[in-house]
């Protein structure tokens, strides 16, 4: 195979302009039949991690029976999901075995990362990479974006690539759309653009990571680790800069994202979410990304739904009774995630979908949000993983370590994980009832 | 608008009062390594360009610690899409600063062509010196210069390449960041702060912003390792506009008014919450700091019942006083005798610790234990239920709904140290505004500050004013701010010493900020760990 030697190509362009090239195609770019992903057969698994805020209420979260197809039913507040129950698993009953001293933490933190959660109230962090990072880190080294994380309301972050280092999730979808489908995006069968000025971000990137290195070689431990996450989303950007220089994507279902609703229409976080579900559908067609994570709300997240009385979180504490509020959040929470999942379940991937070969997490700080429970953890499997997930299938844990489910989630997406946490929270079993 | 004021440093007030005045020993902490907040880059890009240069927002998250941005920005790492924000600004920025409206103000020089090393050089120096706030090495400016030369080849323009150099500058994390790591002090055999860096410390502590030339000049001079050097800079800088961003970017951290940009209010239970409500809140408060700092330079404390205060027409209505002007902020005096005064009285408080459709005692008393007296309490524990009963006939009001925290052993412990607090401002609503009933029943404001009485809110700043945990808080609150760190244990004389001085100033904010700049807390520092 020739080496096509970018830089040389580029010392011969003058003025400095962005020119539209017809390069010869890389091979590794090329499919045999232009429908299917580069080696022709496999389409690539994917990873998404959708929360809500503050739980469920568990008598009408569990669902009713246990088993495979027709032995189960979804309860009340999952009922949004009907349409996916071929492609969707449940469990329940899982527990988080941690010491509750931090409520919408102590839980969450360890079920998203395998480790004791740690700061003080309020202080938003994790004890490490909650589990989208460690997919990312696995799967989605090869694509434009590691991954790409939004949130529908407030700017707080799920997704943490370690202690005190959060990704802030896009809640601007109009900065979204233009991140990904803005002036850089090239649809399908356009020629390749060659910009000279890739090549110089790159020379000011080689002498910012030069700054980074001396400076790293003067810091403590702790700063050390800051910085080494510093350049390692320089990293990230380089090879983004690498991408754009490659010329547009060939898969059959990428195309531009829709130009999002306005502002006005985007006002309230149902908009948002779905706006959002539009766009990283079509970013992980395009394969720009494997990885996503959305934040319709936050732990502790105070929203003031539609026609409630009250914030969110402290309807979870004060409606009395069976909390029919605090039920119909729960449930609208859902009816956003379905969105999502339809979302994926609409891009075709040869004769399945996105969704096929997909693992969408569904889960949220608490279970109970009343007293704050992390039994009962709620965990949703959405999506097949590519045949590794039979779907379709409640499985009722008796109070089993939640750290199962994301190593079954790990092992579904072929990472070859032995484990998943540490200590307490350490499971080396995965939930074989949801496996083929 | 400069202010001219002598400034007396302790010494001098000591010297006539007769205390102790050599300086505190420390037992130096290790260096925290800071990145620059949101604000602080903005106000920078400003102070490197011009104040009419766009600088986009959001461009990482922002991370609190205990409340602080300051203790978050010593933690937090810059994150993947936060380093891609940051590219895309610092060249949106680099182009502005090289167009016609701003080349001929940043450039130190005219280049004879595309290749004009030398005056790239010469800019690299200067501009570098100003963004990383030290003088840059000569293999730093090498590298950039090669990178501007390289890209005003490929663009055949001068001022096209040194965009990208500019770019560098902006990206690198001598920008992004503050390192800070000391060197060796010949005087005590310890480390202390270099002189570079402490022209930051200072400018980021008063300015919220880089050091301009004259900071740098008396770092170069060496003058910033000295007491007499760092008096003689922070006189200058108080006086100049910036110290007014310093104090805003105190009290918006130190009071977390970031919380009225998401503050979600139900527009059909609190009819005042009109747009506008939040800019004006947030902008109530800083007037009214600005005010008692800067144009009156009074007591500190006076925040906690000062009836002087800044209003616009939706503010006026709110408080029921007559708007100052049709457009914008006024200065009003409230009425001296009732309910509302101080920074307890003002809507940015009132609104923000308090949820979307009721007030909160819980909220507002864990504000004023925590921020305001530095003691904070821990979370509920887990497996409880945290609820108040519904409002009925026999509990109509906030007082008698909460009465179950107070009575249930597991919640009183915490409870009774923040209900009563808060149920003194339950004649506010959940926006700020004055009422006097519940559900028809009379609302009691009393209550007791540690066993001190109050009879309503007024009444409340006015024992907070005096609680003795108030001016340690205020002094601990300020260290940490400009330290990016808690006092630590090696700190605890220089603490004691802090709050003395201000005591000595009479409580006055920019003698404090004086004294905590020549604080050995603030100049020394520890080995890297």
């Amino acid at each position: 195979m020739t080496t096509l030697d970018r830089r040389t190509l580029l010392r011969g362009l003058l003025g400095g302009a962005a020119v539209a090239i017809a390069l010869p195609p890389l091979e590794c770019m090329v499919n045999p039949n232009g429908t299917a992903w580069a080696d022709g057969s496999i389409f690539p698994k994917r990873f998404g991690l959708w929360t809500w805020a503050n739980g469920t209420l568990p008598d009408r979260w569990t669902p009713i029976g246990a088993g495979e197809g027709d032995a189960w039913q979804l309860s009340d507040q999952l009922a949004p999901l009907a349409i996916h129950k071929p492609k969707l698993s449940v469990i329940s009953g899982l527990e988080v075995k941690a010491f509750n001293s931090i409520p919408h933490y102590s839980g969450f933190g360890p079920f998203l990362t395998g480790l004791e959660q740690i700061g003080e109230e309020g202080n938003n962090t994790f004890g490490g990479p909650t589990i989208d990072q460690i997919i990312a880190s696995r799967i989605g080294t090869d694509t434009a974006y590691p991954s790409i994380e939004a949130g529908a309301w407030y700017e707080d972050a799920i997704s943490h690539n370690g202690p005190y280092s959060p990704n802030p999730p896009e809640r601007d979808v109009h900065r979204l759309f233009e991140r990904l489908f803005g002036p850089t995006f090239r649809e399908p069968g356009t020629d390749a653009v060659i910009d000279p000025k890739l090549a110089l971000r790159q020379s000011v990137l080689d002498v910012v990571k030069g700054q980074v290195d001396s400076l790293n070689a003067k810091l403590g431990a702790t700063d050390r680790a800051r910085l080494d996450q510093h350049l390692s989303g320089i990293r990230n950007l380089e090879q983004r800069l690498a991408r754009l220089a490659e010329g547009p994507p060939d898969y059959a279902a990428c195309r531009r994202a829709d130009t999002p609703p306005t502002e006005e229409e985007l006002a309230d976080p149902f908009a948002k979410s779905r706006a959002i579900a539009d766009i990283l559908a079509l970013a992980m067609a395009c394969d720009m990304t494997r990885v996503v994570s959305v934040v319709f709300m936050p732990p502790i997240s105070n929203y003031l739904f539609p026609g409630a009385t009250e914030g969110h979180h402290q309807l979870t504490h004060n409606e009395p009774g069976d909390q029919p509020t605090v039920h119909a959040n729960t449930v609208k929470a859902m009816e956003e995630m379905s969105y999502f999942l339809s979302a994926l379940d609409a891009i075709p991937e040869g004769d399945a979908t996105l969704l096929d070969h997909a693992i969408v997490l569904g889960t949220s700080d608490v279970s109970l949000g009343k007293t704050h429970a992390i039994d009962e953890y709620p965990c949703v499997l959405a999506g097949l993983a590519d045949g590794a997930l039979r779907g379709n299938v409640h499985y009722r844990s008796p109070a089993e370590n939640a750290s199962k489910a994301p190593l079954t989630i790990l092992r579904a997406l072929g990472i070859d994980a032995p484990s998943f946490g540490v200590d307490d929270f350490e499971a080396t079993t995965t939930v074989g009832a949801l496996e083929v | 608008m400069h202010l001219r004021r002598p400034l007396t440093p302790l010494l001098t007030v000591c010297a006539l009062a007769g205390c102790q005045t050599a300086l505190p020993d420390v037992t130096p902490s290790p260096p925290v390594l800071r990145t620059l907040t949101q604000e602080q880059y903005a106000h920078a890009v400003r102070d490197l360009v011009a104040d009419d240069v766009y600088v986009p927002s959001d461009l990482d998250v922002s991370l609190r610690l205990d409340g602080l941005e300051a203790l978050g920005t010593a933690a937090v790492a810059v994150s993947p899409s936060g380093v891609e924000r940051y590219e895309r600004a610092a060249y949106l920025i680099a182009e502005q600063a090289m167009d016609d409206d701003h080349r001929d103000a940043v450039m130190p020089c005219t280049p004879a062509d595309a290749q004009d090393a030398g005056c790239a050089t010469l800019f690299v120096e200067t501009f570098g010196r100003r963004a990383w706030r030290r003088p840059l090495t000569d293999a730093e400016v090498g590298a950039l210069v090669e990178v501007a030369m390289g890209a005003a080849g490929v663009l055949g323009d001068f001022h096209d390449g040194l965009e990208y150099a500019i770019a560098g500058l902006l990206q690198s994390p001598d920008f992004l960041m503050r390192p800070e790591l000391g060197e060796p002090d010949a005087e005590n055999g310890g480390r202390r702060y270099t002189n570079w860096e402490m022209a930051s410390r200072l400018s980021f502590f008063l300015w919220n912003t880089i050091p301009d030339d004259a900071l740098l000049d008396a770092a170069e001079a060496g003058e910033l390792v000295t007491t007499e050097g760092i008096d003689a800079q922070v006189e200058r800088m108080i006086n100049d506009p910036r110290a007014h961003d310093g104090l805003r970017a105190w009290v918006s951290d130190l009071l977390q008014l970031h919380r009225l940009d998401d503050l979600q209010k139900d527009p059909a239970v609190f009819l005042q919450f009109t747009d506008g409500f939040k800019e004006a809140a947030g902008e109530e408060t800083l007037a009214f700091f600005d005010d008692l700092v800067f144009t009156r330079d009074t007591d500190l404390r006076d925040m906690m019942t000062s009836r002087h205060t800044f209003v616009d027409r939706t503010l006026a209505r709110l408080y029921g006083v007559k708007a100052p002007s049709r457009d914008g902020f006024g200065p009003v005096e409230l009425d001296p005798e009732g309910p509302r005064a101080g920074l307890l009285g003002q809507a940015s408080t009132l609104a923000i610790w308090a949820h979307p459709t009721t007030s909160s005692a819980t909220l507002r008393g864990k504000f004023i234990r925590g921020t305001l007296l530095c003691d904070p309490l821990p979370p509920p524990p887990a497996g409880v239920n945290t609820s108040i009963p519904e409002a009925s006939p026999d509990a109509p009001t906030l007082r008698d709904r909460v009465k179950v925290h107070l009575e249930n052993p597991s919640c009183a412990g915490c409870h009774t140290k923040m209900d009563p607090l808060g149920l003194g401002l339950e004649q506010f609503d959940g926006v700020g505004a004055f009422r006097t009933l519940e559900a028809d029943a009379t609302i009691d404001p009393a209550g007791d500050v540690d066993g001190v009485p109050f009879t309503d809110g007024a009444d409340l700043g006015v024992k907070i004013r005096e609680h003795e945990g108030f001016v340690p808080c205020l002094t601990s609150q300020l260290a940490s701010y400009a330290m990016g760190r808690h006092p630590a244990d090696g700190d605890e004389a220089a603490m004691t010493w802090l709050t003395d001085a201000f005591a000595a100033h009479d409580h006055r904010l920019l003698p404090l900020w004086m004294e905590m700049a020549v604080n050995p807390m603030f100049r020394q520092v520890g080995e890297v760990e």
